[in-house]
């Protein structure tokens, strides 16, 4: 039975298709499918149960012939039937088309606006404030027993 | 009578019309090609979404959800894309008089107003306008209808509009957009869609109701921005065939005036011709 299963699993692949508002369509053939979706990672196989998905922010990744390809997708949906993959997406980005000196400048600003930003000193504070208190009457015990 | 200078200036007038009209007419078919590409290229994703959530639409348990549900209906919110100029023949006539006869079927209109054209034709007719948006740059259209879609769900959700419609000009070919008014929400439930079936073994992650959350405002944002494109890119095809015709036009009369002033010209020439002759004439008699 396993085997009848592995062999259905063989025989078939994906047919992955990614539409983006700008209509570039991406359509590919593969083996697997692992997808970040809001509440984890979704893997597909061939012959996957019919299920409607809301994609979250992450690497889409595409295996075939024991290839891995990686497409950097920005929320959207996905819907699965059998072998066939449907990502709606408003961005979809293959490596080629990522600007990484941009991508590495914005991470940069973005990094250091975190580090100053009132919200993480905050929280900073209220660690450093906790833990004060914790060992204020931590060490008010250790009088109590020095007596 | 015209004398001849008088024709000459007008020659010259309407040829500096034409070269205007040339112009205009070449912008509008380079716009249109972008416009054309951009469209094509939303169409599918618009068509898809709107698939999917139909589809959620025939589910027995979204019939009360606030996307879904039919409430009774006091006000509808309209939104209406015209242009911001002129020239483009019965473009934006035509859309605005589809709207105002939609509106007149016993609704009580809040108008979203996208154009200065719609604009000027709603105010005259002293019509509900609670927003107006006009001059937005071709390139910062798809970001503005995505915090358009986020403005129109609140209005919806917040109860102050039970139904939305859109009103756009649909493009289908360079010779032929239709005027239309759609319903945007409530999402229509029980569409009959072509190749449905077993509509309850589809699973919806991680539930039925956070995929609505995040489909919707998707879909929304797609049929806002795919209606903008049909509008921009009609828009720009009326223009295209106006400024044809209106070049046509345009040659037609210099033709017709160069032949007038020719024609002036020549009787002239015949005058002082027969004037000399005449005279020569009586001289040598």
């Amino acid at each position: 039975m396993s085997e009848q299963q592995t062999e259905l699993v063989q025989g078939k692949k994906i047919t992955l298709n990614i539409t983006t508002p700008r209509g570039e369509k991406f359509v590919e053939e593969a083996d697997m499918l692992i997808m970040r979706c809001i509440d984890g990672d979704l893997g597909v196989l061939p012959r996957h149960e019919p299920v409607s998905a809301v994609l979250g922010e992450g690497i889409l990744r595409i295996f075939n012939d024991n290839v891995e390809k990686k497409i950097a997708v920005f929320n959207g949906i996905v819907e699965i039937d059998g072998t066939n993959v449907n990502i709606f997406s408003t961005i979809a980005q293959r490596p080629d088309e990522i600007d990484l000196e941009r991508a590495e400048q914005d991470r940069r600003e973005a990094e250091a606006a975190l580090e100053a930003s009132e919200e993480v000193q905050m929280r900073s504070l209220q660690v450093v404030l906790r833990r004060s208190l914790v060992r204020i009457e931590v060490s008010l015990h250790l009088d109590d027993e020095d007596e | 009578m015209t004398s001849m200078r008088d024709i000459k200036q007008r020659i010259e007038n309407v040829r500096s019309t034409e070269q205007i009209i040339r112009a205009m007419d070449m912008v509008a078919s380079t716009k249109l090609q972008k416009a054309r590409r951009q469209l094509e290229g939303v169409r599918p994703m618009y068509h898809e979404l709107k698939r999917v959530v139909e589809e959620i639409g025939n589910k027995e348990e979204v019939e009360d959800h606030p996307f879904y549900f039919e409430r009774k209906v006091k006000n509808s919110l309209y939104i209406v894309l015209t242009s911001d100029r002129g020239l483009s023949g019965s473009y934006n006539v035509n859309v605005l008089a589809h709207s105002l006869k939609h509106m007149n079927e016993g609704k009580n209109e809040k108008i979203l107003v996208v154009g200065s054209k719609g604009n000027e034709y709603f105010k005259k007719r002293n019509k509900n306008i609670i927003r107006k948006i006009t001059n937005i740059a071709d390139a910062r259209v798809y970001y503005g209808t995505e915090n358009l879609a986020e403005w129109v769900s609140e209005l919806y959700l917040s109860g102050e509009v039970e139904e939305v419609y859109i009103a756009y000009t649909r493009f289908e070919n360079v010779l032929s957009y239709t005027p239309q008014v759609e319903r945007l929400l409530p999402v229509a439930t029980g569409v009959e869609l072509e190749g449905f079936e077993n509509s309850d073994e589809k699973k919806y992650e991680p539930n039925l109701a956070t995929f609505i959350d995040h489909v919707m405002p998707l879909y929304l944002h797609m049929s806002l921005f795919r209606a903008f494109s049909e509008a921009h890119t009609s828009e720009q095809a009326a223009r295209m065939v106006n400024m044809d015709a209106a070049g046509k036009n345009a040659s037609d009369l210099i033709k017709d005036l160069t032949s007038m002033y020719n024609r002036k010209r020549q009787a002239a020439i015949t005058q002082e011709l027969s004037e000399i002759v005449g005279s020569a004439n009586f001289l040598s008699k």
